[in-house]
C-alpha cells in the first residue's frame, strides 16, 4: 500500500501531547507529589579503583535530619544481585550488586546512601560518610586492559577480555591476497554520552499493607524493568507498578535497572515510607550510562578500478566497569550489518569488548552509530589511495535494485531498502559537481573546503528471529490493546516507553488508520504497567513498526469486529463491502462510498448495552488485544551529504549546506518523523565535534560538567535540508520501516568524511574523533612540516 | 548557625504573593517547584548551563538553579504557568506547536521564557541572532532547526501590521 492509499497515516498532524507541555503542566518524575517522601543522595568513590575497607557513616547518622546511611552489606541483604550471564559464546559472565562493597570500580560508583527528611540535608551529610579506600592500580584504556599484567577490573575473571567473538564469511584473505590493493583504514570514536536534559530519578512508595511497590521512573521499557526490579526485589510482577509519565528524554540512558533505582525502592519498603531520589547533572555526567569508545580497524581488498573484493573488520571496544547488558550487544551489531548498501561477499570480523574503570555503557542513539562512518570511510580511503572520485567507487560498490533481496556476508537479509535513490538524490540536491568546481577554487585562494557523503541502511525493528540468530538474549515483539469505549471515544496502549518522540501523536495515526476513526477520537495511554500490555518498550527504531505495527493490526481487528455488527445491523448477509471512515460506517457501491447512516457510536451502544442484538455466538463489548513479533529485522536507508570548511589557521570546522535523504517507508506522522531526523543529525554533528567523556590515566572523569562536556547550541549546528522518500516494507503491518537512529549514524560520517575531504590536498587523514580544532590543526601543521 | 536558619520571605510568582519559609540556601527554583508546586520550570545541570530553569526577574530572564529565593524579596517572578491566559496559548508557545519546536519538552520553559522576552525587545531578529540567544538553552531532542522556525513565526505575527 503506498502512502497516498492511507486516510489517516502519514497525514501533517500537529503533536497531541504538546498543550499540556507547552503550558507547564507536563508530568516529570520529579513533578509527582508524594507526600512524607524522604530523600537519599548517594556518596559516591573519588576513586577509579579502590578496595573499600570500611565505611563509618556515624557523623552523618548524626545530623540533623538524617533518617539512616546504607551500605553494600544492608542492601545485599533486600536485594539480588544481577546477574548477566546470557549463553554467548565468547562472554564472560558477570555479576553486580545493588552498592559495591569490596571494591569500587569507576569515579561515581556509589558505595553508601544517605536518607534524610530532604535533599539538601542528604546531601551535607553525604560529605560526612567516611569510607576507607585502598587505591588499586587502574585500567583506564582499551589497550591497556587487553596487557597480559593488566589489574583486573572484575577479579572474577581471567582477564578484562569480556566478549570476543570472530566470524569468516567467504575467503577475505585469498581475496586479499589475489587483490590489486588492500587498503588498510583505522576510525577512533570517542566516549560520549546520552545528555537527556531530564537527568534520572524516581519515587518509591510502598504499600506495607498490600505488600506492593508503585515505582515513578523515567524509563523506555516499564515493563521489561518491572521484571528485574521485582526479581531483584524478591516480589512478584504483580506486586510491582511502574509508572513512567511524561520523560525528558531518554536515548537509550533510560533503559536498564540502575543501582540507585534498586535501592531506593529496597529503601522504601524497608523504611515503610516513601523514597524518592533525583539525579543532578554532576551525577548524571559521573555515573549514568556512557557510550561508544571503540576503535576500529578494516582492510578492504579492491580492484584497480575500487571495487570491494572482501572486507576484514576489527572492533576493539570499552565497555566500562559493569555489565549492565551483555557485553556483545552493541559491538556485535555493527559487525553484522557493516557492509550495508554495498555488495561485498568475503567478509569477517573481529569484536573484542574489555572492561575498564569507567563507567559501564549502554546503548545510545545509536548503538550501532560507528557503522556507516566506518563503511563510507573506508570507501573513501580506497578512493584516495587509488586517485579516484569518491562518489564514483560508491556508485560501483552499491546495491542496484536488481540485487534486492541482498542476503549480506553475515546472512542479514535486505529488502525494500533504496541505497541508490538517496545516494542519487541527495548528490543531486547539493550538485556535487558544482561542489568540486567551488572546491578548486577556493583551493586557489588558500581555503579548504570539502564535501562528505555516508549512505546509511540502519537497522531499525528487532525481531526476535534477529536476536536469536545474534546471540542475544530477548524478544523483538509488542503488545497493543484497543477500546472502543460505550460512547464510541477510543482507548489505546502499547507496551512502549515514551521519552518525547511524540508516540501519542504518531501512534494515534496508526489506531486511526487502522480502525477508521479520526485521530481526535483516539487516546493512547503509555507508560504504566498495569495500564499498558507487557511489551518490549522503546529501543532502537522499534516504535514505528513494533509499536505502531501492533496497534494497527490491533485497531484492524476492532475495525472487524465494529463492521461485522454492522452488517448483522443493516441485514446484509452478502460479504458487502463495508468500511469505517470518520467514525462513520460507510457502504461500497458501484465503486463509489456512501454512507449507511450508522455511526461508531451507534455500535458501541449495541455492543455494550444491547449485546443481544450482536449476531449469533458474538461476546459483547469492543475490548481488543493482540501481540506482533516483526520480521528479523527491518531496514531504513538514508544518504547524507555534509559541506564543511576547515580553517588551515585554526582547526575550526564550518558547516556549508547539510542534506539528507531518507527513505523510512511509511510515515505515521511526517511531523515526527522530520523532529526525529533533524535531532539524530544533531546529535551525530555534535558528539563528532564536541562531546567526549574524557578520562585521565587515573581514571578520574575530566568531563564532569556541562563546561567540561561540550554539547553543540543552536549556533554551532547547521540547517538541514531533507529529502524525504517513502518505499514501504513489503514485510510489515502499513509498509512501516521504523527510523530515529540512522540520522545520527549518517551525520558522524557524513562529517568526518567530508573533514578528510577538505584535508584530502594536504595528505592528512582524521581518524579518531572529536573533531576538534585542536586535533585538526595538528594534523595540518604536520602536513605543512613534512 | 543562625545562616542557616528557616527565614520567612514573600515570593512574587506570576502575580501572587506567596509567603514561605525557607533557609538562606534554598534555590528560586526549589522553591518554586516544592514550595508553590509550580513544575513546569525544570532542573537540567543546577550549575546553569543548560537553560531549563529560566524564568523572567522583572521581566529579564534569568537562571532559577542560580539564584535564591530568598534574594528574590521584592521582584517579580514569571514562571511558564503565566505564559498561557486561560486556556489559549501565547503566540510563541502556538508557533512552537505548529512547528514542531518541541519534543521531550524539558528544556522548553527555559527556551519559552528566553524568547518572551526577547521577542519584546527584538520585534525582527535574524535567524542569525535567533540562533545565538538561543544558545543559551540545550536542548537535546530537535536540532534546534524547528524552534528557530517557531520563533521566527512567533517574531512575524507579533509584529504589528506594516501600513
Amino acid at each position: 500500500m503506498s502512502q497516498a492509499e492511507f486516510h489517516y497515516i502519514g497525514q501533517h498532524m500537529p503533536r497531541k501531547e504538546d498543550y499540556r507541555l507547552l503550558t507547564g503542566r507536563g508530568r516529570y518524575v520529579d513533578d509527582v507529589e508524594v507526600p512524607g517522601a524522604l530523600h537519599v543522595c548517594f556518596v559516591r568513590s573519588p576513586h577509579a579503583h579502590a578496595r573499600i575497607r570500611g565505611i563509618d557513616a556515624t557523623a552523618a547518622r548524626g545530623m540533623p535530619g538524617v533518617v539512616a546511611v546504607f551500605t553494600g552489606a544492608d542492601l545485599a541483604r533486600w536485594t539480588t544481585r544481577l546477574r548477566m550471564a546470557p549463553p554467548i559464546e565468547g562472554l564472560q559472565p558477570m555479576e553486580m550488586d545493588a552498592l559495591p562493597i569490596d571494591k569500587v570500580r569507576f569515579q561515581g560508583d556509589p558505595v553508601a546512601c544517605v536518607v534524610a527528611g530532604d535533599r539538601y540535608l542528604a546531601e551535607d551529610a553525604a560529605e560526612q560518610v567516611q569510607v576507607d579506600y585502598e587505591p588499586l592500580p587502574v585500567v583506564s584504556s582499551m589497550w591497556q586492559a587487553l596487557q597480559a599484567d593488566a589489574p583486573r577490573v572484575d577479579e572474577t575473571l581471567p582477564s578484562n577480555l569480556l566478549s570476543h567473538q570472530q566470524a569468516v564469511f567467504g575467503d577475505p584473505q585469498a581475496r586479499a591476497q589475489a587483490a590489486h590493493r588492500v587498503v588498510q583504514s583505522t576510525f577512533s570514536m570517542h566516549r560520549q554520552t546520552h545528555l537527556p536534559i531530564e537527568t534520572r530519578g524516581c519515587a518509591a512508595i510502598w504499600d506495607a499493607g498490600r505488600e506492593h511497590l508503585t515505582f515513578h521512573v523515567g524509563n523506555q521499557v516499564p515493563h521489561p524493568y518491572r521484571t528485574t526490579l521485582a526479581g531483584r526485589l524478591r516480589l512478584s510482577e504483580s506486586q510491582v507498578t511502574v509508572v513512567s509519565q511524561d520523560v525528558g528524554g531518554g536515548f537509550g540512558q533510560k533503559i536498564a535497572l540502575y543501582r540507585e533505582e534498586l535501592v531506593v525502592a529496597a529503601l522504601a519498603r524497608e523504611l515503610k515510607q516513601p523514597v524518592r531520589w533525583r539525579e543532578d547533572r554532576l551525577e548524571n555526567l559521573l555515573a549514568s550510562s556512557q557510550a561508544r569508545e571503540d576503535f576500529c580497524r578494516t582492510r578492504a581488498a579492491v580492484d584497480a578500478e575500487g571495487r570491494l573484493l572482501s572486507l576484514e573488520l576489527e572492533i576493539v571496544e570499552d565497555f566500562g566497569a559493569y555489565s549492565f547488558y551483555p557485553g556483545n550487544y552493541l559491538a556485535r551489531v555493527v559487525a553484522m550489518i557493516l557492509t550495508g548498501p554495498y555488495k561485498v561477499q568475503d567478509y569477517s570480523y573481529d569484536v573484542k569488548v574489555v572492561l575498564s574503570n569507567k563507567v559501564g555503557n549502554g546503548p545510545m542513539r545509536a548503538p550501532m552509530a560507528i557503522t556507516s562512518w566506518l563503511m563510507d570511510g573506508t570507501l573513501d580511503a580506497v578512493a584516495r589511495e587509488l586517485q579516484l572520485d569518491p562518489l564514483a567507487v560508491r556508485r560501483l560498490n552499491m546495491l542496484h535494485p536488481q540485487d534486492l533481496p541482498y542476503r549480506m556476508a553475515t546472512g542479514e537479509v535486505l529488502e525494500d531498502i533504496t541505497p541508490r535513490e538517496t545516494l542519487e538524490g541527495a548528490v543531486a540536491a547539493i550538485d556535487y559537481a558544482d561542489f568540486r568546481r567551488r572546491q578548486q577554487e577556493a583551493l586557489t585562494q588558500g581555503r579548504y573546503l570539502g564535501l562528505g557523503i555516508c549512505t546509511v541502511v540502519e537497522s531499525t525493528t528487532y525481531g526476535s528471529r534477529f536476536y536469536k540468530a545474534a546471540g542475544i538474549p530477548g524478544s523483538g515483539h509488542e503488545a497493543a490493546w484497543v477500546r472502543i469505549e460505550p460512547t464510541g471515544v477510543v482507548n489505546a496502549s502499547a507496551g512502549l516507553g515514551p521519552t518525547g518522540q511524540g508516540y501519542e501523536t504518531s501512534l494515534s495515526h496508526a489506531v486511526a488508520e487502522g480502525l477508521g476513526v479520526p485521530m481526535s477520537q483516539v487516546r493512547i495511554h503509555l507508560g504504566h504497567t498495569d495500564i499498558a500490555p507487557y511489551g518490549m518498550g522503546s529501543r532502537g527504531a522499534r516504535g514505528g513498526t513494533a509499536g505502531g505495527g501492533t496497534l494497527y493490526l490491533c485497531a484492524g481487528e476492532a475495525q472487524a469486529k465494529v463492521l461485522a455488527i454492522a452488517r448483522h445491523h443493516l441485514g446484509l448477509d452478502s460479504p458487502a463491502v463495508l468500511r469505517l471512515r470518520e467514525a462513520r460506517v460507510e457502504r461500497q457501491s458501484e465503486g463509489v462510498w456512501l454512507p449507511t447512516g450508522l455511526s461508531l457510536v451507534d455500535i458501541a451502544r449495541k455492543a455494550y448495552l444491547d449485546p443481544t442484538s450482536l449476531p449469533e455466538g458474538m461476546s459483547p463489548g469492543l475490548d481488543f488485544h493482540k501481540t506482533y513479533d516483526p520480521p528479523p529485522m527491518t531496514y531504513s536507508n538514508s544518504t547524507h551529504v555534509c559541506e564543511v570548511e576547515v580553517d588551515a589557521a585554526t582547526g575550526a570546522v564550518r558547516f556549508g549546506r547539510y542534506v539528507v535523504a531518507e527513505d523510512c517507508g511509511t510515515v505515521l506522522s511526517p511531523v515526527v518523523v522530520e523532529g526525529q531526523q533533524l535531532g539524530a543529525i544533531a546529535m551525530g554533528l555534535s558528539g563528532t565535534l564536541y562531546e567526549h567523556v574524557e578520562y585521565d590515566d587515573n581514571g578520574q572523569n575530566l568531563s564532569g560538567t556541562l563546561a567540561d562536556y561540550l554539547v553543540a547550541t543552536a549556533h554551532e549546528l547547521p540547517h538541514i535540508e531533507i529529502l524525504s522518500m517513502h518505499t514501504p516494507n513489503r514485510s510489515t503491518p502499513a509498509g512501516i520501516k521504523g527510523m530515529a537512529e540512522g540520522g545520527v549514524m549518517g551525520a558522524i560520517g557524513a562529517l568526518c568524511n567530508a573533514v578528510n575531504d577538505a584535508l584530502r590536498p594536504l595528505g592528512v587523514v582524521a581518524d579518531r574523533q572529536p573533531l576538534t580544532p585542536m586535533y585538526l590543526r595538528g594534523l595540518i601543521r604536520q602536513a605543512q612540516h613534512s | 548557625m543562625k545562616n542557616m536558619e528557616p527565614q520567612d520571605i514573600t515570593l512574587t510568582v506570576n502575580g501572587r504573593n506567596h509567603e514561605i519559609k525557607v533557609v538562606p540556601r534554598r534555590l528560586l527554583v526549589d522553591a518554586l517547584r516544592e514550595d508553590l508546586r509550580l513544575t513546569g520550570t525544570h532542573v537540567g545541570c543546577e550549575h546553569g548551563v543548560c537553560g531549563a530553569c529560566t524564568v523572567l526577574v522583572d521581566g529579564r530572564p534569568q537562571r532559577a538553579c542560580l539564584t535564591y529565593a530568598i534574594q528574590m524579596e521584592g521582584h517579580e517572578v514569571a514562571t511558564i504557568e503565566s505564559v498561557d491566559h486561560e486556556g489559549r496559548l501565547s503566540v510563541l508557545q502556538q508557533a512552537l506547536h505548529e512547528e514542531h519546536g518541541l519534543q521531550c519538552w524539558f528544556c522548553t520553559p527555559g527556551i519559552v521564557m528566553t524568547f518572551e522576552a526577547f521577542l519584546r525587545q527584538n520585534p525582527a531578529p535574524d535567524e542569525e541572532a535567533i540562533r545565538e540567544a538561543l544558545s543559551g538553552n540545550l536542548c537535546r531532542c530537535t536540532g534546534y532547526q524547528n524552534i528557530v522556525k517557531a520563533i521566527q513565526k512567533a517574531a512575524a505575527r507579533m509584529r504589528p501590521e506594516q501600513i
